[in-house]
């Protein structure tokens, strides 16, 4: 059976002593097309404790709907977790003025550690003139945007992202699931632009591509998240942790990777 | 978790023509993965079942696993009325034969009707025999409403039919199956996509272990996924050794050929 000690302890006990996970793409609340038992602040905490990860990144289900009301939501929980749950302000290409707003009137709050967008959900790409002002904002504070991106999408696919990552390179983007089945495409753009990451979110759950992006764009370049409290935390470590990639390639997907991006990020 | 033998419900070995990203050929590489990750056996079919015809196909799959003896072979129906594979009696003496215990049925992939309408007697005599007859998440098409629409309609006109629906995708989908696994008794789950943070341990106090099936649908998806999932589960060791693989080898014994 598999030889790694970090595979070895998640099995035995849940969780590993010596690499505490970094969960990069979380959510909060309940969400339109899914029944989720564990969506509470309290739920997720207890799952994070069982599954021994350490920090996660949050944007809000109700802030992807709506903006006002569900990053102010999201930003109040956090703030009763610090050091423990971090945010993403969710930003609506739909909504530029109370976005605006927003990303003013958060700037400097001790939890946001970077911007979320969701263009497929929201229908708006992400090279359109809409996302400009927030990437302008993020660039200039040298933020964190989790972008999701999915194969073939005319919103959010590896050409969009490749826009963006050269026409902000102080922005750190992260690739929410990989471009999901455009996965060669997206290697490459994380290959070529430092500032680009791929996410594992569902990702993680093809088959060889973990070992694939290990061998072609390098461990440092993917970070780990499962979207909880969609899917269990277990499911995703052990789709990383039992794949034929080293020890070394393990603990920089789930914890090192993420503690490097966040660095000078945290004000808590 | 000494103790605890893993039978996997889902896996498939061959060279699919497309949409696996790293397919697995041979059931030696099969065999190397279970062994990998822990999982003691497998309820195996073929690609060819699939992507070419239950008519080539099946007789692949007992060629490729023979001698094997941790790999439990499946195979795939098609419409009587046609006359493509051994009918009637004939069919569950070749099952018998051949060492198969379950079957498939692709009606996306082979375009028929999966119901009444078409398999009449045959699928009562695989409710009779407690065949296990197991069917991918894309049966009704790719909208899932299709596919729970077609799984609510079988069983109606299938009530005792052992009907397993596979990997039905990450997205929890609870809203749709949970009726069924309150009216059907024999309708089971392969979990091997149901990665709902709190679900397993839902089901299992809602409606029992029996009802799982350990899964991985390998190699379109990983096997660590499944298996670290069930390992760690907040459900009762009793639940998980019935859901790890006794719950399928219950039904895999129960078989009559
Ligand atoms: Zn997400």
């Amino acid at each position: 059976m598999i030889d790694s000690p970090i595979a070895r302890e998640f099995l035995e006990t849940g969780r590993c002593q010596s690499c505490p996970i970094i969960d990069m793409h979380a959510h909060y609340g309940p969400f339109s097309g899914i029944y989720m038992p564990n969506h509470t602040p309290e739920q997720m905490l207890a799952t994070l404790d069982r599954c021994g990860v350490e920090l996660i990144v949050s944007s809000g289900h109700t802030a992807l709907e709506d903006v006002v009301r569900g990053n102010a939501e999201m930003l109040s929980i956090t703030e009763r977790y610090p050091g423990r749950w971090y945010a993403y302000l969710v930003y609506n290409p739909h909504y530029p003025a109370e976005g605006q707003a927003q990303l003013e009137e958060y700037d400097r709050h001790p939890t946001l550690v970077g911007l979320k967008f969701h263009p497929s959900m929201h229908a708006y790409p992400l090279t359109g003139e809409a996302y400009r002002p927030a990437l302008e904002f993020a660039a200039a504070r040298r933020l964190i945007v989790l972008t999701h991106t999915w194969g073939d999408s005319p919103y959010n696919g590896p050409e969009h992202l490749a826009q963006v990552a050269e026409r902000y390179p102080e922005v750190t983007f992260l690739a929410g699931h990989s471009c999901h089945g455009e996965f060669q495409k997206c290697m490459e753009v994380a290959r070529k632009y430092p500032n680009v990451y791929l996410e594992l979110t569902a990702a993680y759950a093809v088959r060889g591509l973990i070992e694939q992006m290990v061998e072609t764009v390098g461990a440092h370049k993917i970070v780990f998240g499962c979207d909880l409290p969609w899917f269990d935390p277990h499911y995703a470590i052990g789709c990383v942790v039992m794949a034929h990639i080293s020890d070394g390639a393990r603990r920089a997907i789930l914890r090192e990777n993420a503690l490097r991006i966040l660095e000078g990020r945290r004000r808590v | 978790m000494a103790g605890i033998s893993y039978f996997d419900c889902n896996v498939s070995i061959g060279r699919p023509k497309s949409g696996v990203y790293r397919p697995c050929p041979t059931a030696g590489e099969l065999l190397a993965e279970m062994d990998w990750v822990g999982v003691d056996q497998a309820l195996v079919h073929h690609a060819l079942m699939r992507g070419q015809s239950p008519v080539v196909g099946n007789q692949v799959l007992v060629e490729e696993i023979a001698g094997e003896e941790r790999l439990v072979g499946s195979w795939a129906i098609l419409p009587p009325q046609t006359r493509e594979l051994p009918q009637g009696e004939d069919f569950f003496t070749a099952m018998a034969q051949a060492g198969v215990r379950a079957l498939w049925a692709f009606p996306m992939e082979h375009r028929y009707l999966l119901n009444r309408l078409t398999f009449g007697p045959f699928l009562d005599q695989v409710a009779e025999r407690r065949i296990p007859l197991f069917i991918p998440r894309n049966a009704g098409g790719t909208d899932p409403v299709a596919t729970w629409q077609l799984v609510s309609q079988l069983l109606a006109e299938y009530p005792k039919l052992t009907l397993v629906l596979a990997a039905h995708g990450p997205w929890g989908e609870d809203r749709y199956f949970r009726p069924l696994l309150e009216r059907y008794p024999r309708f089971y789950l392969d979990i091997s996509r149901y990665e709902l943070d709190g679900g397993l341990g839902e089901l299992v106090s809602l409606y029992g272990a029996e009802r799982l099936l350990y899964g991985s649908n390998f190699p379109a998806n990983a096997m660590g996924g499944p298996r670290m999932m069930l390992a760690r589960a907040e459900i009762s060791e009793e639940a998980r050794r019935a859901i790890a693989g006794d719950n399928l080898r219950r039904l895999l014994q129960e078989v009559q050929l």
